[in-house]
């Protein structure tokens, strides 16, 4: 009886100094996707919408590249993006549940693609396409963090799904108002790979969206890309446009 | 087709945009490049000994002009190009290289009827599954001067939900001269699932009067990096023109016109075109394509040494005839050419591997790629090129070719050995 009141004893003690990391000072883990779920709603504020999307790439603080694109997503799975610059006008990417195809106009046809292939500088194609992290991330752990002053509750998120940009990613959640704040993005070799910071939302048709978020690469150093999002629009797209044999059909 | 009747069709063209216009928003896009070509030949090859047979230039320049625009339904890409060598005087060519409507006959079906490029393969070099595709370079598959034309069809579509089915008809018509004629009739067909990642397409092609070809083409992505893809295409017998040396171990025949038959037309024999490829891309961005392409209708090693005997016997007597052989001389010549004229621009034998590398920083981008004939010993086509982006409308690149293999290697025998290019393309 002893030796069962000692283990019972011990158990508990080992809970107490070393807590399931979904019990340490934040809600229960079950709640982490439901505040996941609201989070990507600053990002996804319609089940169909299209936006412009800019990127810019720094090195050292100088600016060494930019690029364009409009964006259409539909439902959790479907993204299409148009590219704007004119060395790459006519060029498409297209994400389909965990597929992804670019289509390029010299060599007009779709080439499947895998998911660390970049968009431009240090954002993935991921970055820009793969926007509902609820419906490719699950949490594995949640604590809280006062990140500048700002209370979080900080996720730590592993891919659910084989076409999630990343290996691992610990996110940041403003706790007051649900916004993601900041992410730590690692490889699966285990290496701290980029740091996102969320910076600028703005009113968009009543909604609160997400306008701009800062990447910085974290393999090298002084590079960074800041991402744009302008012109958000809620607007009905034919389902065809992401059938993948559709893309040569567009202009 | 002759100028005047190209530049009217495509006056033709642009009106018809242009008209569209008026109700419809216009997209356009384009580019204009330029490029110089330093060459040096392999006058030594039997193949063209001295680059006497059929003379190559040393330098080259190509300039090129294409134009895509869409209003509406509309679309078509339009090009003008002007040539020059150390040895022909300038020419110039306007060319309608797509122009078509595509309409919807419903929110799902889709209908295609004009000049337009299909291609249909998951291959990055090669595309057995690519049936109603026009030709292309294995070392310049994207196509970098606008030169591919798109082919005369009419096609339906139905898309269902990922996936899709296309019927297409195919009839390159002559529209080159007054009399209009109708080309050789094709059909082919594609269905295309999207089943759990899987990407799976079955091919299926026939052309009037010749044989129906049937096969399929698939790609896959495992993990983030790796992506594979492969392609099958399939027939009974083969309508290919081979040289009948290809089967005989006399090498000292002479003929007196074309010998080019199809040799395997009764055959019963299966021929496929398998391909087989991947790509990798590493954590810095370094992206890798690997592709090995078997082809049952090139030639095997032996077949080749055979072709090769043959034509260096014919560069033998045609450069240094013996008293006896001087009345042979021209025949010799001829017979080179009939014989050349049975090589494919694309490769002949069997089995190549193609590897290609490439990085890109902000700026700058480096390629590798190397094209090798396995069948032969190894011999292979190099292309380095270096790109440089200037701003959003201007790159340039220096692109290398290099040739490498033995005498009587299909590389190490062809007319050049190594070309420099220096090219300026301005975006529109």
């Amino acid at each position: 009886m002893n030796r069962i009141l000692v283990a019972a004893l011990a158990i508990i003690g080992v809970a107490i100094v070393f807590p399931p990391r979904g019990f340490a000072g934040g809600p229960p883990l079950s709640e982490a996707s439901d505040l996941l779920k609201r989070s990507d709603l600053t990002r996804n504020a319609w089940e169909t919408y299209l936006n412009r999307t800019l990127i810019r790439n720094y090195e050292d603080g100088e600016l060494k590249d930019e690029g364009a694109f409009e964006v259409s997503i539909k439902g959790d799975s479907k993204t299409l993006v148009r590219f704007l610059n004119p060395d790459v006008k006519g060029q498409y990417l297209l994400m389909l549940d965990d597929a992804m195809w670019i289509y390029l106009p010299n060599t007009r046809k779709p080439i499947r693609i895998t998911p660390l292939q970049r968009l431009l500088g240090d954002a993935s194609n991921g970055d820009v396409a793969r926007t509902h992290y609820a419906a490719d991330y699950a949490p594995s752990a949640i604590r809280e963090d006062n990140l500048d002053g700002t209370p979080c509750y900080v996720l730590e998120l592993n891919p659910k799904r084989d076409g999630a940009t990343y290996n691992r990613i610990e996110y940041w959640i403003d706790k007051e108002k649900v916004q993601p704040r900041k992410a730590e993005i690692y490889l699966a070799s285990g290496k701290h790979y980029k740091t996102i910071y969320y910076d600028k939302y703005a009113m968009v048709s009543g909604r609160l969206l997400l306008t701009q978020m800062t990447i910085l690469d974290r393999l090298r150093e002084g590079r960074k890309t800041i991402m744009s999002f302008s012109d958000y629009q809620s607007k009905e797209i034919p389902e065809k446009y992401f059938n993948k044999d559709y893309l040569e059909n567009l202009k | 087709m002759n100028s005047r009747r190209h530049i009217l069709i495509l006056v033709a063209g642009l009106l018809l945009i242009g008209r569209n216009c008026l109700a419809q928003s216009v997209e356009y896009r384009g580019a204009i490049v330029d490029e110089g070509t330093y060459t040096c030949l392999n006058t030594t090859t039997p193949l063209n000994n001295g680059n006497a047979l059929i003379p190559q230039p040393h330098w080259s320049n190509v300039g090129t002009a294409a134009l895509m625009m869409s209003a509406g339904a509309i679309s078509g890409t339009f090009g003008f190009s002007t040539a020059t060598s150390n040895l022909a005087v300038p020419t110039y060519r306007a060319s309608i290289h797509e122009l078509a409507a595509d309409l919807s006959l419903s929110e799902n079906v889709d209908v295609v009827i004009g000049k337009k490029i299909l291609k249909w393969g998951t291959g990055y070099a090669f595309n057995p599954t690519g049936v109603v595709e026009p030709p292309r370079s294995p070392s310049d598959p994207s196509d970098r001067l606008s030169q591919n034309d798109g082919r005369t069809l009419a096609s339906i579509t139905a898309f269902i939900g990922k996936n899709s089915f296309t019927v297409v008809y195919v009839n390159d018509a002559d529209i080159s001269t007054h009399d209009f004629r109708w080309g050789t009739s094709e059909i082919a067909a594609r269905a295309y699932v999207f089943l759990d990642g899987l990407d799976l397409s079955l091919i299926g092609h026939y052309r009037e009067s010749d044989r129906v070809q049937l096969g399929f083409n698939t790609s896959y992505v495992i993990g983030d990096n790796l992506e594979l893809h492969a392609e099958v295409l399939g027939q009974r017998g083969s309508s290919l023109l081979y040289h009948p040396v290809i089967l005989s171990d006399d090498s000292q025949q002479y003929f007196t016109a074309n010998p080019a038959a199809a040799l395997y037309a009764d055959s019963h024999t299966l021929f496929f075109k398998t391909l087989l490829g991947g790509q990798y891309t590493f954590e810095n961005g370094i992206n890798v394509i690997l592709e090995y392409y078997h082809n049952d209708e090139g030639l095997t090693g032996r077949e080749w040494k055979r072709w090769m005997n043959f034509v260096t016997f014919h560069n033998g007597v045609a450069q240094t005839p013996s008293p006896s052989e001087q009345a042979l001389a021209p025949l010799s010549r001829a017979n080179i050419l009939w014989a050349l004229s049975t090589l494919s621009p694309r490769g002949s034998m069997r089995d190549y591997l193609f590897a290609r590398g490439a990085w890109s920083e902000e700026k700058w981008g480096l390629e590798a790629i190397a094209f090798v004939d396995i069948d032969d010993g190894g011999s292979m086509v190099v292309l380095p090129t270096l790109s440089w982006q200037f701003s959003s409308y201007v790159s340039g690149y220096l692109r290398g070719e290099g040739y490498i293999g033995a005498s009587g290697t299909e590389f190490g025998s062809l007319f050049t050995t190594a070309s420099l290019t220096i090219g300026l393309q301005v975006h529109l």
